[in-house]
C-alpha cells in the first residue's frame, strides 16, 4: 500500500511536469509571435526587396585572435546587403566548442551554420543533421571553392559544407641553428628530404642539453605524430581509391619502425612532452626541429624576437633569437613527397526552423564569409593560402613575410591528398573508432618504449581485420 | 524507539494519512518538484533514448541492442577495460582519500580557533584555483623531462626520472596521486563539521575509564561520525566511478588505454562518435553497477546508524 | 570547545603538549602545501607580466610584479565584470535553495516517519548515480525547447536548485540529532514546522554554513552548463568568459589567471563570512535532557 501511494505520487508529479512543459511550450510560441511582428516594424523601412526576413544563427570558436569581432562585422556589412537578413552569431571557446555542438544538435537545436573540422564530418552525418548544401546555392558559386577541399568536407558524394581553410601539419625548426650546422636549409624546403636525411640532421643537432627533434606527443597529441610521420610513409588516406584500408599496410610497419628509432635514438626525448612545450623548447635552444608545426609559427618566433629586442619580460623565458623554418616532412621508404593535412569548413545542419527557403539564406550568408576578402583577412592570420579562387583573388599578403616559409607552405598544400570518393559514414566512423581505441593508444606504448613497432603493426592488422574483414585490407606496400 | 512508528504497530495498517505523513509531504514538495522536473526526468528521458538508436530527426527503436553492443565480449571492445580501470581507481582513491581527509580533520582539531582557521582556509580555498591554473600545474607536476617537478624531487633520492603520464606503469598512479591531492577541502570540512558535533561528554566520560587518544579516536569518534562517513562513502563511489574530468584533461585516456575510464567512454560515445543512444545504455548500465555497491555499503555501514 | 575532550591528554605538561602540537602543524603544513600550489601558481602569475601560452610559465615567481595583467583583463572584454556579477547571481541563487529546500527535504528524510519516504530518498540516491553527461542533453531540451529559457539566470539556476547530493548531506546530519529532542518539543505542542524552525535549524549552523560554501564554490566553478546555456557575452558566467582567453594556438595566459584570481574574491570573503558557523560546537548535551 505504501508503495502504491508513492507510486500514485510520482505519477502526479510527472504529470505535473508534463502540465509544466505544455504551458512552457505555449508561451514560446506566443513569444514567437509577438516577437515576429516586431521585428518586420524594424525592419520595415530598409526592405525594399519582397523578401520574407529570416535570421540566420551561426556558432563558431576563435579560429583566430580576431576571428569573432571580424565575424561580426561581416554579419553586419552582410546585413546591409540583405537587409531582410539577420545573422546572429553564437561565439564559443576554443575546445569546448565540439562539446557544446554536438549537445544542441543531439536535442535538435543546431545553429544553421557551425564551424568544424572535416574529421568530425562524419558523426554528424551519421546523426543526420548536415545537409547537402549543393541543392541550396548556385553551381558557380559551389565552382569557386577548390575541389581538393570540398573533398574534405563530403562524403558519399554529397557536400555538407565549405571550407574555410586548409591546415597543413608538419614540422618547423630553428633555421639559425640548422644554418649554423651548414645544412642546406633552402634546399630542404624546396626540394624535400628523406627519413634518412632527417636522422643525419637531428643528429647533427644533438647536443648536449640540446635534442635535435622534439615532438609533442603525450596523451591525445600522439595521433600529431602518427598522421604526420604517416604522410611521408605514403599514409595520406585510410583508404585507398579502391576503398580498401591503408592502415594495415607494410608503409605503417616501416613508419612504425621509423618512429621505434627514433625514440630509441637519443636524438629526441624518450619521454612524453606536453603541447605547449615543444615550441618553448625550440625558442630556448633545447630542441632544433620541433612537431608539430604550422606555417603560422613564423609569427610566434618574430613576435619573440622582438620582445627580446625590447627586453619588456613578454619574451618566453631564457628564449634566444632565432628565425624560424617551416619543413615538409621526410619521406621513407622511397615513398613520394606529401604531407598531412585537413579542413576546417563551415557546415549547414538542421534544427527545428530548417525550411527550403530558410537553408537558401543560409548557405549565402555561408558563402559571403568563407570567400573573398573575408576569407582573405581570416589567411593572412594564419599563414595560409586560401582554397577557393575569389579569396585567392582578394589577398594581400602582409609585408614582412619570410618567402621560403611562404614558398613551403604552398608545396605542401598542393601536395596534400584530399580523401577518396565513395568512403561510406560507416567506414569513416569505424575506422576513427579503430584509430582512436585501438592504434593511437598502441602508438602511445611505442612512443613509451613499451613495445616494439612489429607487436604495434601486429595489434593494428589484428583490429583491422576484425573490424573491416581482412579482405579490405591492404596487405604488402601501397601503391 | 519512535512513537509514531509504536502508534502504527497499534492501529495495523490503515489508509489514513497521519499527522507526520503529511508533514512529511509538505517538507519534501519543493524538493521533490524541483528534482522530478530537473533530475529524475532527464533521467528517466536517457533510461528511454538508452532502447534507441538515437537521432535528433528520427530515432529508431533497437530494443536492448546498445546494451548487448555493449556487453558483447571481445579483445576490442573497451568496454570492460574501462570498468576494470575505473574499479581500481575507485577501490584506491575512495577509502585513501576518506582516511586521509579524516586524518587531516582530527588533526587540526586541537588547535586554538584562529590557528584552526588558517589551516581550514589552508585546505578548503585551493578549491578555488582556476580550472585552466589546475590542469597547467598538474600537467608541470608530471613533467616527464628531468625539470618535472616530481622528476627533480625523486632526483633528490636518487631515482630516475619516470615517464609519468606517458607510460603505462605509472599513468594510473599519477591520477590517483592527483584524485588524493586536489580536492579534499569538501571532505574535510564536512568531517570538521560532524567532528565538531560531538558531545564534550562522551570524551570526559572516557578520561574516566583512562582511554588513551587513539582508543577515543577508534570507540568515539569513528564510531560516532559514521552518518558523515557513510555519506562521503556513497558519494565518494559515485563520483569516482563517474570519474571523466581528470583522464579527460591528463591524459585523454592513453597511453595504451591505461586510464581509459567508463566515463570517458560515455562522454566520447555520446560527444565525439555521436552515438548516444549507446552512451545513455552504457551510463545505465554503470548506475547499475553503482547502485549494487551503494547498497553493500549501506549495509556495511548502516547497521548502527539510525534512520 | 566541543572536541577539546578529544585531546585532553597532555593539558597539563605544557612541554609535551607544544611538542605534540608542533609535530601535528609541521604534517598539516606539508599536507597543505601541496594543495596550496596550483592557487600560488594562479595568483602569482597573474601578478607577473603579461604573457601568453602557459608553456612559458615554468618557474613559480614572475620575471616582475606588474598589474599589466590585470588591465588586460578588463579590457578583454566590456562585460568582464558582468561575468563576476552573473557568477555571483548564479552562486547565492543556488546556495539560497539549497539551504531552504535540501535542509528541509533532508530533515524530512532523517527525522519525519511518511509513507514512502524510503523509497522517495532512493529514487534520490539512485537519480545520482547516472552520469551527467547522458542527462545534460534531455535536460538541455527542456531548458531550450520547452521552457525557452536561454540566456537567463533561471536557466542556470534551476538545475541545481535543490542537489541530491545535499539532500543526502542535510539527512546524514539530522539524523545523528536525538530524536527524544523532537519528540519532547512534539509533546509541547510544537508542529513539525515550529520543531524545525525553532530548534533544528539554530542546532544545524555547522552543516548549513558548510553546504552554503560547498554548493557556492561548485556553482561558481561549474563551466559547462552555463556554457551550454548562454549564447551572449553579457550572460556569461566567469568560468564561461575565462576560457574566452583561449585561442586555436595560444591562450592569453597571465590576462586568464588575473581574471581567476579576481573571482576567487568573492570566495574568499563567503568564506570568511561563514567560517564563525564552523566554529560553533553544537551543544545539543544542554537540552538533551
Amino acid at each position: 500500500m505504501k508503495k502504491f501511494i508513492t507510486m500514485l505520487l510520482v505519477c502526479v508529479m510527472v504529470l505535473g511536469l508534463f502540465a509544466g512543459c505544455g504551458n512552457g511550450s505555449t508561451q514560446q510560441t506566443t513569444a514567437a509571435t509577438t516577437a515576429a511582428p516586431a521585428a518586420d516594424a524594424t525592419e520595415a523601412p530598409a526592405q525594399e526587396t519582397e523578401a520574407a526576413p529570416d535570421t540566420i544563427v551561426i556558432m563558431a570558436p576563435p579560429v583566430t585572435g580576431n576571428y569573432l569581432e571580424n565575424l561580426k562585422t561581416w554579419a553586419n556589412d552582410f546585413h546591409e546587403l540583405y537587409p531582410n537578413l539577420t545573422v546572429q552569431v553564437i561565439e564559443t571557446s576554443w575546445g569546448d566548442h565540439n562539446d557544446k555542438l554536438s549537445t544542441m544538435a543531439q536535442a535538435g537545436e543546431a545553429p544553421d551554420i557551425a564551424e568544424i573540422s572535416s574529421n568530425a564530418l562524419g558523426t554528424f552525418v551519421e546523426m543526420g543533421v548536415a545537409i547537402d548544401i549543393a541543392q541550396y546555392m548556385s553551381a558557380d558559386r559551389l565552382a569557386d571553392y577548390d575541389e581538393n577541399a570540398l573533398k574534405y568536407l563530403s562524403l558519399e558524394g554529397t557536400t555538407y559544407g565549405l571550407p574555410l581553410y586548409l591546415t597543413i601539419q608538419s614540422i618547423g625548426a630553428n633555421k639559425t641553428m640548422m644554418e649554423e650546422l651548414g645544412i642546406d636549409v633552402a634546399k630542404i624546403q624546396k626540394e624535400g628530404w628523406t627519413y634518412e636525411e632527417f636522422l643525419d640532421v637531428i643528429k647533427q643537432g644533438t647536443k648536449d642539453g640540446c635534442y635535435g627533434f622534439v615532438f609533442a606527443n603525450s596523451g591525445v597529441t600522439a595521433s600529431d605524430m602518427l598522421y604526420i610521420f604517416g604522410a611521408g610513409a605514403g599514409l595520406s588516406n585510410t583508404f585507398t581509391p579502391d576503398l580498401k584500408y591503408t592502415m594495415t599496410s607494410e608503409n605503417m610497419l616501416t613508419m612504425l619502425s621509423a618512429v621505434e628509432e627514433m625514440t630509441k635514438s637519443g636524438y629526441m626525448p624518450n619521454y612524453g612532452v606536453e603541447a605547449g612545450q615543444r615550441m618553448v623548447m625550440c625558442q630556448t635552444g633545447n630542441a632544433m626541429i620541433f612537431g608539430k608545426a604550422m606555417p603560422l609559427f613564423e609569427n610566434n618566433f618574430k613576435k619573440n624576437n622582438a620582445a627580446l629586442e625590447a627586453n619588456d619580460g613578454t619574451a618566453v623565458e631564457n628564449s634566444l633569437p632565432m628565425d624560424y623554418a617551416f619543413l615538409p616532412v621526410p619521406t621513407m621508404d622511397g615513398c613520394a613527397e606529401s604531407c598531412y593535412g585537413t579542413v576546417d569548413g563551415l557546415i549547414a545542419m538542421r534544427n527545428k526552423n530548417t525550411t527550403d527557403e530558410h537553408l537558401k539564406n543560409v548557405l549565402l550568408f555561408m558563402d559571403y564569409i568563407c570567400s573573398g576578402e573575408r576569407i582573405a583577412t581570416c589567411m593572412n592570420e594564419l599563414y595560409l593560402d586560401p582554397v577557393c579562387q575569389s579569396g585567392r583573388d582578394a589577398l594581400v599578403l602582409e609585408e614582412g613575410r619570410d618567402a621560403d616559409n611562404l614558398a613551403t607552405a604552398a608545396r605542401c598544400i598542393a601536395m596534400v591528398q584530399a580523401p577518396p570518393e565513395g568512403v561510406t559514414t560507416e567506414m569513416t566512423a569505424t575506422a576513427k573508432k579503430l584509430m582512436d581505441e585501438q592504434i593511437v593508444p598502441k602508438f602511445q606504448l611505442l612512443l613509451a618504449g613499451e613495445t616494439t613497432a612489429q607487436e604495434v603493426y601486429d595489434h593494428i592488422c589484428e583490429a583491422a581485420y576484425a573490424a573491416f574483414g581482412a579482405d579490405n585490407c591492404v596487405s604488402g606496400k601501397l601503391g | 524507539m519512535n512513537s509514531t512508528k509504536l502508534k502504527r504497530q497499534q492501529t495495523g495498517r490503515r489508509l489514513k494519512f497521519t499527522n507526520d505523513d503529511l508533514w512529511g509531504y509538505i517538507f519534501i514538495a519543493a524538493a521533490m518538484i524541483i528534482f522530478c522536473v530537473f533530475t529524475l526526468y532527464p533521467v528517466f528521458s536517457a533510461i528511454y533514448t538508452s532502447f534507441f538508436n538515437y537521432k535528433p530527426f528520427g530515432s529508431e527503436f533497437v530494443g536492448l541492442k546498445n546494451y548487448a553492443d555493449t556487453l558483447k565480449y571481445s579483445k576490442f571492445n573497451l568496454f570492460y577495460k574501462a570498468a576494470l580501470n575505473t574499479l581500481i581507481y575507485t577501490v584506491i582513491v575512495v577509502p585513501l582519500s576518506l582516511l586521509l581527509s579524516f586524518s587531516i580533520a582530527v588533526m587540526i582539531m586541537p588547535f586554538k580557533k584562529k590557528t584552526q582557521s588558517v589551516f581550514k582556509a589552508m585546505y578548503y580555498l585551493p578549491g578555488i584555483a582556476s580550472g585552466v591554473a589546475l590542469s597547467v600545474v598538474w600537467l608541470w607536476l608530471y613533467d616527464s623531462s628531468p625539470d618535472g617537478i616530481f622528476n627533480r624531487l625523486l632526483g633528490i633520492f636518487g631515482i630516475p626520472a619516470q615517464n609519468w603520464l606517458s607510460s603505462t606503469k605509472t599513468s594510473m598512479l599519477s591520477l590517483i596521486i592527483m584524485a588524493l591531492l586536489s580536492s579534499h577541502g569538501v571532505r574535510i570540512i564536512t568531517y570538521i563539521a560532524a567532528l565538531l558535533g560531538i558531545d564534550n561528554s562522551y570524551f570526559e566520560a572516557a578520561e574516566l575509564d583512562g582511554a588513551t587518544f587513539f582508543q577515543k579516536v577508534r570507540y568515539i569518534v569513528w564510531p560516532l561520525v559514521k552518518p558523515t562517513t557513510l555519506f562521503l562513502l556513497v558519494t565518494g563511489v559515485i563520483g569516482s566511478f563517474q570519474v571523466f574530468m581528470n583522464a579527460y584533461m591528463m591524459t585523454g585516456g592513453g597511453p595504451d588505454n591505461s586510464t581509459t575510464m567508463i566515463g570517458l567512454l560515455i562522454y566520447n560515445n555520446a560527444f565525439v562518435y555521436g552515438k548516444y543512444g549507446l552512451a545513455c545504455a552504457q551510463a545505465i548500465l554503470l548506475a547499475i553497477a553503482i547502485a549494487i555497491m551503494s547498497l553493500f555499503q549501506f549495509r556495511l555501514m548502516g547497521v548502527d546508524v539510525e534512520y | 570547545m566541543a572536541t577539546t575532550g578529544l585531546y585532553s591528554q597532555h593539558l597539563h605538561n605544557r612541554k609535551v603538549l607544544y611538542l605534540r602540537n608542533t609535530i601535528i602543524a609541521i604534517i598539516l603544513i606539508i599536507l597543505a602545501a601541496a594543495t596550496l600550489f596550483p592557487i600560488c601558481y594562479m595568483i602569482l602569475s597573474a601578478f607577473g607580466p603579461n604573457v601568453s601560452t602557459a608553456g612559458n610559465m615554468r618557474t613559480i615567481l614572475p620575471s616582475r610584479l606588474t598589474l599589466e595583467s590585470f588591465d588586460a583583463f578588463f579590457h578583454f572584454s566590456d562585460y568582464s565584470l558582468r561575468w563576476i556579477l552573473n557568477s555571483f547571481i548564479v552562486a547565492s541563487g543556488a546556495v539560497i535553495g539549497n539551504v531552504i529546500f535540501a535542509s528541509m527535504a533532508g530533515y524530512a528524510f532523517a527525522k519525519i516517519r511518511f509513507k514512502g519516504s524510503s523509497f522517495l530518498f532512493g529514487l534520490i540516491l539512485v537519480a545520482m548515480m547516472i552520469p551527467y553527461q547522458v542527462t545534460q542533453v534531455p535536460l538541455y531540451i527542456l531548458m531550450v525547447q520547452k521552457f525557452s529559457m536561454t540566456n537567463t539566470y533561471a536557466a542556470m539556476i534551476l538545475p541545481s536548485l535543490c542537489t541530491a547530493y545535499n539532500i543526502f548531506l542535510c539527512k546524514q546530519f539530522f539524523s545523528g540529532l536525538p530524536t527524544p529532542l523532537i519528540e519532547s518539543a512534539k509533546i509541547e505542542g510544537c508542529n513539525q514546522f515550529q520543531i524545525f524552525i525553532k530548534i533544528i535549524l539554530p542546532l544545524s549552523k555547522t552543516v548549513l554554513a558548510v553546504m552554503a560554501i560547498n554548493t557556492f564554490m561548485s556553482s561558481w566553478n561549474d563551466f559547462f552548463w552555463p556554457f551550454l546555456v548562454t549564447n551572449d557575452p553579457a550572460m556569461y558566467t566567469i568560468q564561461v568568459g575565462l576560457k574566452q582567453f583561449k585561442f586555436a594556438n595560444e591562450t592569453l595566459f597571465a590576462p586568464m589567471m588575473a581574471g581567476a584570481t579576481i573571482s576567487a574574491l568573492p570566495m574568499f570573503v563567503m568564506f570568511f563570512a561563514l567560517q564563525k558557523y564552523f566554529m560553533e560546537g553544537v551543544t545539543i548535551g544542554a537540552v538533551k535532557g
